[in-house]
């Protein structure tokens, strides 16, 4: 045993590297290894040794994939989706966190409270009733049916209010108000741009939790023309010719878009969840 | 719910003088407005279905046929069902083995991303996200081809080192790490940010304080470290105590041969795949709703147990 | 700057959400406008739904068919149960035979098809199957598409290496009796140490139990699922297979089975007609390989479909015009040719479109006459709401055990118990 200690200025030491790769590691092997499916033949998943490296058969089972399910329809619907419930939660949350931190109104702290406490409550239990509403609606088989619902996030709520408390002082929402300008025009023009940041990470995990949500789109959605991607690739397994090749394929294609836009906003979300997510 | 964000209203310069009054009511009405969006959907698509659904619970519900009023028979029938005693053993196993070794593991890991003078910082944060963006349909279907019995590529590195295929959708035990595999996946790396982000909020002086006097590392970990994540560890616990409880497609989605069920004696069926068999392959409305407000008890029982418990627990003093 | 553009997008879609949250009920009726030439028509995989409607628009130009292959049959099953609870049908849908006494039990959710000139055709189907449809108050909810006449695929070219016969008729000499059938496989897997049939959930269990006259109903509806010697005789029959090693111990329609398939694991599966394309599509390198025998006890019938119109069709007579087309004599007899889905309709049991009909893929096999042969005097069994139910707790209680993991002692009384669960009563 060296005697240096793991202090914060002291150097790191080679087995906290080795279990931090060993991690990483394991966060993108699964990803590898359903890409080499994804890009061999069908015989390689259960080719024993396994193949290593990526063939070139990517495009055919893409093809395949493409003319199995409407996978196209199927990314449509989900960036339609999931799109709508990232900037729409994060509007609705900033605004309504906004409200709670910088207006009075009567019954404001109770209501607050209230949202809070729905955090707690797992509505999704409620799933049998909540298909019999939407029967009433008439939204089976809608993507509505999916976005709506979506676009109350109480967590978002209580993030937003926290960031606006912190963020803006009451000296500028006063000096806009003597301005003349509106509660809108003062969230909208003042508030708003400051907790923007905020607001788009919150989108942003609103954007992956909708894109990646499975229960609900199931119960919800009938016709292959809405599904959503998580659907889509749950019906590519659901063939008679189970082919485990189109359905690493039609994973590996569902989670691509979500590695594209990770790889531009991933620090982003990585300092937006380290830094607002939890404050204790 | 449109009305309060008029979207002409926000293009327009600073107001000229308006009459008063009616900008008084505006002006009153205006946080109700913002806030009115979420009450308005919660209370559709979240409160109203929650209390239907102690409604429906005392019916034989028939989505396409009669609707019979039966009291409690619902939840009487599920006291004696094994099938419901099955499903719910098999989601506090699931969920305890993956909810330990995700929280333990996030807070190792924590703890390593937390040297100042880590290299490569940015890539080994943005790696353990990746898993969190991977959608569970995706994980479910390479994970459950990794683990598989005859020609996954665990079980053949296993019979390489010489060891017996273990069989894990079949048993009980080995389909239920199979998924808490999945869960902790996809979660540490979301938790050990959580974690992370708390840590660095002490003060680097204590950690050289604490040195100073001679403790190490361990010591610096149990009696700095440790209860500055308190109030992270008990967010996660509950969160993954909510979550865990609700695993559906995980379980779908792995044992293929039995849907809904999970194996053929049920050996990784979860409560919440329990209520979507009865309620959307089986059609029994009633019972469904049933077993959904068990499982409500369930989660706000343990989560408030959790809770309780995780804000009890202090670090011992030394 | 950018993020305003976004958001001026979001407060028009919000706006617009909000009217089609109002408008939504009258929007839904205004969709089906040009209706007159078009019908919505929701089927399953695995059975060619494409090649009928492509078959059907090459003779009626004029139809539009807007067709969903939903899932498997079950899933397509209680894909069509919420859409009936919410409203949005589509004009035809196939069910499976299995499927259909449920729907049945409800002929108010659907359209009596008397009125549509079922009566006049119902004459043309098997008399047993035709029977399925018709519901207690008179009336049919359903035209039958097929049957599942049932038989064995087998690999020759791995029977050649096992030292047993390969020529289809003599392969069926092998097997007269289930045990017969187990002999059999003793003798494959002692010769090659390797599975002989996949599964005995299936391959065996679910092949005898549908080779009775009384399944798990009396022909009065009747639940005799526990005293029904059929029954127990296939439960025990597939416990022999189990107890002799024989199987791969594979459930049918899983990923290690379309594996273990194309790697010639095993070399025997229980194959009813619509089983074949199944295999064709699972190992499409094993052509030429397979044949296919006469199944031990001769007959039997296992599955078979039937397409249904929903009271909220908005195009019921396009959709009867289909089936009227298609489900012929003749429209059966086409498909037939297309697709290998076995007739209802005896009458063209002896032409020779059926009679000669040989499949490549099985080394040949005269696929139309083995498998209408085990159709011949066939005495029918009534098929319950619960069979599906009852079924699926007696092949997972056989699965347990083929995995290890039960005892084969126990595995009748925990079944019959599940299905008292399951079942309620």
């Amino acid at each position: 045993m060296r005697t240096t200690r793991p202090r914060s200025g002291d150097r790191v030491r080679w087995w906290a590297y080795a279990l931090l790769a060993l991690a990483a590691f394991a966060c993108l092997f699964p990803l590898y290894w359903m890409f080499i499916v994804a890009t061999t033949d069908t015989a390689t998943a259960i080719k024993l040794p396994p193949e290593i490296v990526p063939g070139g058969n990517f495009f055919h089972l893409a093809g395949l994939v493409f003319s199995t399910v409407p996978f196209v329809r199927s990314i449509v619907n989900s960036l339609v989706v999931a799109g709508t419930i990232g900037v729409g939660q994060a509007v609705l949350c900033a605004l309504a966190g906004f409200a709670f931190a910088k207006m009075r109104f009567r019954g404001r702290d109770a209501l607050f409270l209230f949202v809070v406490l729905t955090m707690t409550v797992p509505t999704q239990l409620a799933i049998v009733p909540q298909y019999m509403i939407i029967s009433a609606l008439n939204w089976v088989d809608t993507l509505q049916a999916l976005i709506v619902p979506g676009l109350a996030n109480a967590f978002g709520i209580f993030w937003m209010r926290q960031h606006i408390s912190s963020a803006i002082s009451d000296e500028i929402l006063q000096a806009a108000r003597i301005d003349g300008a509106s509660t809108w025009q003062t969230f909208w023009h003042i508030a708003f741009p400051l907790v923007r940041p905020a607001a788009f990470v919150l989108g942003l995990l609103g954007f992956v939790t909708a894109w990646n949500d499975f229960l609900w789109p199931f119960v919800v959605l009938k016709s292959p023309e809405m599904y959503t991607v998580q659907i889509a690739i749950k019906a590519l397994q659901n063939s008679f010719n189970i082919d485990l090749g189109l359905a690493m394929s039609g994973s590996f294609l569902a989670t691509l878009p979500l590695l594209v836009l990770f790889v531009f906003v991933g620090r982003r979300m990585v300092a937006g969840i380290m830094n607002g997510a939890f404050k204790g | 719910m449109t009305t309060s964000i008029s979207p002409t209203k926000a293009g327009l310069p600073p107001a000229p003088p308006v009459d008063a009054a009616r900008r008084g009511f505006t002006e009153i009405i205006a946080p109700y407005a913002y806030i009115t969006p979420f009450f308005v959907i919660f209370a559709v698509f979240g409160l109203i279905p929650l209390l239907f659904t102690f409604y429906v619970a005392l019916f034989d519900w028939n989505p396409i046929g009669e609707h019979v009023f039966v009291g409690l028979d619902n939840f009487s029938g599920l006291l004696g069902d094994t099938r419901f005693w099955n499903a719910a053993r098999n989601t506090v196993s699931i969920w305890l083995l993956s909810t330990v070794p995700q929280l333990l593991i996030a807070l190792v890991l924590a703890h390593m991303l937390n040297h100042v003078r880590l290299r490569l910082a940015v890539f080994f944060r943005m790696t353990m996200l990746v898993p969190y963006i991977t959608s569970v349909a995706a994980t479910a279907i390479v994970f459950a081809q990794m683990f598989d019995r005859d020609y996954g590529l665990l079980n053949w590195l296993l019979s390489l080192m010489g060891f017996e295929h273990i069989d894990f959708n079949q048993s009980v035990m080995g389909s239920h790490v199979l998924i808490a595999v999945m869960v902790t996946w996809r979660w540490f790396g979301y938790t050990a940010l959580l974690y992370l982000a708390s840590l660095q909020a002490v003060p680097r002086a204590i950690y050289e304080a604490a040195a100073v006097d001679g403790a190490g590392g361990v010591r610096q970990f149990l009696h700095i470290s440790l209860p500055a994540l308190r109030p992270v560890i008990v967010f996660t616990i509950v969160t993954s105590t909510i979550g865990g409880l609700q695993i559906f497609t995980e379980p779908l989605l792995i044992n293929r041969g039995t849907p809904n069920i999970c194996g053929p004696i049920r050996q990784c069926q979860t409560l919440t795949l329990f209520l979507f068999e009865q309620g959307f392959t089986q059609f029994r409305f009633g019972y469904a709703a049933a077993i959904g407000v068990a499982l409500f008890v369930m989660v706000v029982a343990l989560a408030g147990l959790n809770y309780f418990l995780s804000t009890r627990i202090r670090p011992v003093k030394g | 700057m950018k993020f305003r553009n976004v958001s001026a997008v979001v407060l028009t879609v919000t706006a617009a959400l909000g009217m089609a949250a109002c408008s939504g009920s009258s929007s839904e009726t205004s969709s089906g406008a040009s209706a007159g030439s078009s019908f919505e028509f929701w089927s399953f995989t695995g059975i060619d739904a494409k090649g009928s409607a492509a078959e059907y628009k090459a003779k009626r130009p004029d139809v539009e068919i807007k067709l969903t292959e939903v899932g498997n049959a079950q899933e397509t099953a209680q894909a069509l149960t919420t859409a009936l609870a919410g409203g949005k049908v589509p004009d035809l849908v196939l069910i499976q035979g299995d499927d259909l006494p449920k729907f049945v039990q409800q002929p108010q959710n659907f359209v009596d098809l008397r009125t549509l000139g079922a009566d006049k055709i119902k004459g043309d189907y098997l008399d047993w199957v035709i029977s399925q449809p018709t519901a207690k108050d008179g009336s049919i909810i359903g035209i039958p598409t097929d049957v599942g006449g049932m038989a064995i695929a087998y690999r020759a070219d791995l029977f050649k290496k096992a030292g047993l016969p390969t020529d289809r008729e003599e392969v069926a000499k092998l097997w007269p009796t289930w045990d017969a059938f187990i002999e059999t496989g003793k003798k494959y897997t002692a010769a090659t140490g390797k599975a002989f049939v996949d599964n005995a959930a299936t391959s065996v269990y679910s092949q005898v139990v549908n080779q009775g006259e009384e399944k798990y109903y009396d022909p009065a509806g009747n639940l005799v699922y526990e005293q029904s010697p059929q029954v127990k005789a296939a439960f025990d029959q597939a416990l022999k297979a189990v107890a002799a090693g024989i199987t791969a111990k594979q459930s049918t329609f899983t990923e290690g089975w379309s594996a273990a398939m194309k790697k010639g694991d095993f070399a025997v599966i229980a194959a009813p007609v619509w089983m074949l394309g199944s295999i064709r599509d699972n190992a499409p390198d094993t052509k030429g390989e397979w044949d296919i025998a006469t199944i031990p006890g001769g007959s039997g019938n296992w599955g078979g479909s039937f397409l249904a119109i929903p009271k909220g069709a908005k195009n019921p007579k396009a959709a009867w015009e289909y089936i009227a087309a298609t489900q012929s004599p003749q429209g059966q007899l086409d498909h037939f040719a297309q697709a290998r889905s076995l007739p209802a309709t005896p009458s063209v049991y002896k032409d020779p479109k059926l009679t000669s009909a040989k499949d490549e893929f099985f080394s040949g096999a005269s696929i139309g006459t083995i498998y209408t042969d085990s159709l011949l005097g066939l005495k029918p069994f009534l098929i319950g709401p619960d069979s599906t139910t009852i079924g699926t707790e007696f092949t997972n209680a056989l699965t347990n055990v083929e995995q290890g993991k039960g005892d084969p002692a126990k595995a009748w009384d925990a079944a019959v118990t599940n299905i008292k669960a399951a079942i309620g009563g």
